[in-house]
């Protein structure tokens, strides 16, 4: 069955989820006004500070009462409020095919990506979308209006997961060719090294970008719990590996939870937003804690 | 180790089954789309070392379990140890024991401790080393290594039917160590099949000194004592030790000296029933008997006045050992006892001279000669009985030296005393050493002397002869090996009176070392030890002269030529092989002036010449008397004798015949029970670890 942005959008979920707005925890520079705050002084109505008139200042934005007090010349600056890109990015590599038909990993991203994506449009940000697999790069630039955003659905709706992961490229590329700050939303399983991983991450972060990993996984993928001896094929187009889960299940858990610390000790020390997703969880629930979360770190420049 | 069920064995490849389940397995296995694979690559080589080993562990088992399950219902057979260590040697001598005392037999079954023994060896030898062992039979009557073709063999050849002989074991591993170093033979297991009674063994021998020293260099060689020591105690076993033809003018009369043993000495008073047969002709007489050994004298055996020659035997009531129940003998005109003394000194061939002569039974002459020392070769050596030799000892290559070794060695009697001037020669190893005096005008005494048997043993009514008496003034020391009859004592010091040159194997020359002259002892004085001590001598040396004789049973019994000899005590004396005749116990005669010249003096059979010469000669062979001796040698002289070489004694009794082999199908079935535990431990999945992260809220992220 062809995959539809109808099929992964859940217009309930979004009606609720709209009262959430999607922050960025830190200042944007968008196109346009909106409602994110911008590094740069604006005219919104939000003080921002006073500082002396330089010659070639705006006479505009010059405080009159000042002067009448103090006889001397002072700008008046307020917080510029503009609009957020946000930057989705989206892992189709085989290995998001995990999973029963139509509910596998690549779908629980679709409806994480494309909610984002429609509550950011809803709010008047820019959305745009990359998509990540050897097979397929759809770049999608943020730009805003919904015939942009049905774009974006309908490529997401497009992507198979299938072929070896390019994560990793994609990262850096996207840290590279997204020119302006934005919110750069990742979703994975991120089955990589978390050491390459933080490369890509301080990559993005060096960009000024706010950075959002979703890591969706299911829990046979971290408790290995098989009964019966199995020939394990590689997504990715890998190797076959025969396996014994009762011989190797402990030292599976064992590389399992060395590997989540390691994650834990990458998301620390890069300071990216990270939601690690259990695919039996609702999306609602995953999303609403995401946006609650931002609520309250709105505002940092 | 071998199968009852060998074909079975043609299913092993099947051990190979849980190898092939495990392939087709393999490729069964259902298939899983894994995402992520690189926790299961990195979790597979963390394991891999040692899951591989636990798998190849597991299919081992299994392997073996099966394995063993066939073994298992293939029945095999091993001898202990034997079957499953070291395997089969490239050789396996078997010292069979054929001694009489090996006849004895377990009542219920009639299975004796030979039979079983060679039966428990030839289960054994097919069951544990099936043909891939060369066998070779050393039995212990002729000492002739056999090459057997299968273990089958062992039973049938007539090198391992029954005799009456002694054993001597040392000779037997003598014969297997030339065997062994003449052929080369490799590794080899030597068995020795023996009911253990000392007087086979000869512990105290000097022979086992030499023999473990050999053995000890040879590489790979292993003993197995195979041990019957056990023996009825209610086993009775007869003997004659004297038969005389007495003739009155009325009757005539076979005069029996019968000796009763039994093995149980605390038995206590009992009538023994014995019958005794002369010529064919059966009669019965009791015997009371009380402890282990009861001798009757002089039992009178009524015969007709014309026979004056003959045979006969007395027997014992069927018991645990058929082989000492009877006792052949034989009769005849007895020979004269003849003597010669060779003495240059008429004082010392006197009193000499006059005990020889005098009378001692009725009916029977006593001639004795005098010749000068120059003139022993006149000596008549086929006829004489004792010869009394006082004198230089002849030298060793003389020919009258080696007349005198033969005379010896024909079982007459040689008594040397010490001439005047006593030098180094030798003869039998033993010289004379210079006269010694008694100090001051005491006479030494005979402080010591045997007195239960030889020469000087007691009177036959158990009184001791008066020896303790006889005083000596002036002796001869003696130089060399010899053996102690009479020692004298007191302030003149340890000399001997008597002693006997030591021979293995017969019987060596007597040495006198004082003469019977006033001067010199008491001898010729008192006269009765003298009397006593050369009559015994005279009866010794004639045991072995006249035409019918009593001889214990070996391979040289008859001579060179058995075949000569007839069985007279059988109907059908020709189902006797020849080579068995000398070996059983019987009564066998042969035809005067047969080949009897050529048969050897050394063993006296065939000395036909030395009777009459006109009748046919009579032999009566019999077990040894050794072999009615029951001691045994024990666990703790064994290992005296075997120290320092791989051995090991197997035990058994005729009523509890464990078999040396055994089936071992249980060590299989531990086995199987052990791998199958095994496998089952190491398929046993490990725990699970509880440390495995859960989903969702369980794991906050940091950033959150």
């Amino acid at each position: 069955m062809k995959t539809t942005p109808a099929s992964f959008l859940d217009s309930a979920v979004i009606s609720r989820l709209l009262a959430l707005p999607l922050n960025a925890r830190q200042a944007m520079t968008g196109s346009v006004s909106g409602r994110h705050r911008s590094p740069v002084r604006g005219s919104s109505v939000e003080f921002a500070q006073y500082r002396k008139y330089v010659p070639g200042d705006d006479t505009r934005r010059l405080d009159w009462r000042t002067w009448g007090r103090t006889d001397r010349f002072y700008i008046k600056e307020f917080e510029a409020d503009t609009n957020l890109r946000l930057a989705l990015i989206v892992d189709a590599s085989g290995s998001m095919g995990y999973g029963p038909a139509g509910a596998t990993r690549l779908d629980y991203g679709r409806k994480l990506g494309g909610s984002l994506g429609y509550l950011a449009a809803q709010q008047g940000d820019a959305v745009g979308l990359w998509g990540v697999g050897r097979d397929h790069r759809q770049k999608l630039p943020a730009k805003r209006g919904a015939a942009h955003l049905r774009l974006v659905l309908d490529q997401l709706a497009a992507l198979e997961a299938k072929g070896e992961t390019t994560l990793l490229e994609s990262l850096h590329e996207a840290a590279e060719q997204i020119s302006q700050r934005a919110l750069v939303v990742v979703v994975s399983d991120f089955f990589i090294e978390p050491a390459k991983l933080k490369h890509a991450l301080q990559h993005l972060r060096f960009r000024k970008h706010d950075v959002a990993l979703f890591q969706v996984l299911d829990p046979m993928e971290l408790d290995f719990t098989f009964d019966r001896p199995a020939r394990f094929v590689d997504m990715e187009g890998g190797e076959i590996v025969l396996a014994d889960p009762s011989l190797i299940s402990r030292r599976y858990q064992e590389v399992v939870k060395k590997y989540l610390a390691e994650m834990d000790e990458v998301i620390r020390t890069t300071g990216v937003d990270y939601q690690r997703v259990m695919m039996k969880e609702p999306f609602e629930e995953v999303l609403a804690k995401f946006l609650l979360s931002r609520l309250q770190s709105k505002g940092r420049r | 180790m071998s199968f009852l069920a060998p074909l079975l064995l043609f299913a092993l490849p099947l051990a190979l089954l849980p190898v092939v389940i495990h392939l087709i397995h393999l490729l069964r296995r259902r298939q899983v789309k894994w995402a992520a694979m690189m926790f299961l690559l990195a979790a597979q080589r963390m394991n891999k070392g040692l899951s591989k080993l636990r798998q190849y562990l597991i299919l081992l088992f299994r392997m073996l379990a099966v394995a063993a399950l066939i073994f298992m219902i293939g029945r095999p057979l091993a001898g202990g140890l034997l079957g499953l260590t070291g395997g089969a040697p490239d050789s396996v001598i078997i010292l069979l024991d054929r001694s009489a005392s090996m006849e004895e037999q377990l009542l219920a079954t009639g299975t004796g401790k030979r039979t079983a023994g060679l039966r428990n060896l030839t289960a054994a030898i097919k069951d544990a080393y099936g043909k891939r062992s060369k066998l070779v039979l050393i039995d212990s009557a002729t000492l002739q290594p056999v090459n057997l073709e299968n273990a089958e063999a062992l039973a049938d050849v007539p090198q391992s039917g029954p005799t009456d002989t002694a054993a001597d074991v040392p000779s037997m591993l003598q014969s297997a160590l030339d065997y062994i170093t003449t052929n080369q033979t490799g590794r080899t297991d030597v068995w020795l099949v023996s009911d253990m009674r000392q007087s086979d063994w000869n512990a105290r021998g000097g022979r086992w000194a030499s023999l473990r020293a050999a053995f000890a260099t040879l590489q790979g060689v292993r003993f197995q004592v195979l041990a019957y020591p056990e023996t009825s105690p209610s086993d009775l076993g007869i003997s004659v030790e004297r038969v005389t033809r007495r003739e009155t003018n009325d009757k005539a009369e076979l005069l029996l000296d019968i000796r009763l043993n039994s093995a149980d000495p605390a038995a206590g008073p009992r009538t023994v029933p014995l019958r005794v047969v002369v010529n064919g002709v059966g009669s019965t007489l009791n015997a009371e008997m009380k402890g282990a050994q009861v001798l009757l004298q002089a039992r009178a055996i009524p015969i007709d006045k014309a026979t004056k020659r003959g045979w006969g035997r007395v027997e014992l009531p069927a018991d645990a050992s058929p082989a000492d129940n009877v006792y052949h003998f034989v009769f005849d005109q007895p020979a004269p006892l003849k003597s010669v003394i060779v003495s240059d000194s008429a004082e010392v061939s006197g009193p000499l001279t006059a005990a020889l002569t005098a009378p001692l039974e009725p009916g029977r002459t006593y001639p004795s000669s005098v010749l000068p020392l120059a003139r022993a070769a006149e000596i008549s050596w086929e006829d004489t009985a004792l010869i009394v030799w006082q004198g230089a000892l002849p030298g060793k290559d003389s020919a009258v030296a080696k007349q005198l070794e033969l005379h010896v060695a024909a079982g007459r009697t040689l008594l040397f005393m010490p001439p005047a001037q006593p030098d180094d020669t030798a003869f039998m190893g033993v010289n004379w050493t210079p006269w010694q005096s008694a100090a001051g005008d005491q006479p030494a005494l005979v402080e010591w002397w045997r007195s239960d048997a030889g020469l000087l043993a007691g009177t036959r009514a158990g009184t001791a002869l008066p020896v303790g008496e006889t005083e000596a003034r002036r002796w001869c020391g003696l130089a060399g090996d010899v053996v102690p009859l009479a020692r004298l004592g007191g302030e003149a010091g340890k000399g001997l009176l008597l002693a006997q040159a030591a021979r293995d194997g017969g019987n060596g020359a007597y040495f006198l070392t004082t003469l019977p002259t006033v001067g010199d002892s008491s001898l010729a004085r008192d006269g009765v030890v003298m009397f006593a001590m050369l009559h015994r001598a005279l009866q010794d040396g004639a045991a072995t002269l006249g035409n019918a004789r009593q001889k214990s049973a070996a391979v040289d019994a008859l001579g060179a030529e058995p075949a000569a000899w007839k069985r007279l005590d059988i109907e059908n004396a020709d189902s006797v092989l020849p080579v068995d005749r000398p070996l059983r116990a019987g009564v066998l005669e042969r035809a005067a002036g047969g080949s009897a010249g050529s048969a050897d003096n050394n063993s006296g059979a065939g000395a036909a010449t030395g009777g009459t010469g006109k009748d046919s000669l009579l032999i009566a062979l019999n077990r040894p008397p050794d072999e009615d001796a029951p001691q045994t040698v024990g666990r703790a002289v064994l290992e005296e004798l075997m120290a320092g070489l791989d051995w090991r004694l197997l035990e058994r009794t005729l009523e509890n015949e464990k078999s040396l082999t055994s089936e071992i199908w249980r060590t299989f079935l531990l086995l199987m029970a052990a791998a199958l535990v095994l496998e089952a431990l190491l398929s046993m999945p490990p725990r699970r670890s509880l440390a495995a992260p859960g989903p969702g809220g369980e794991l906050k992220s940091p950033a959150a």
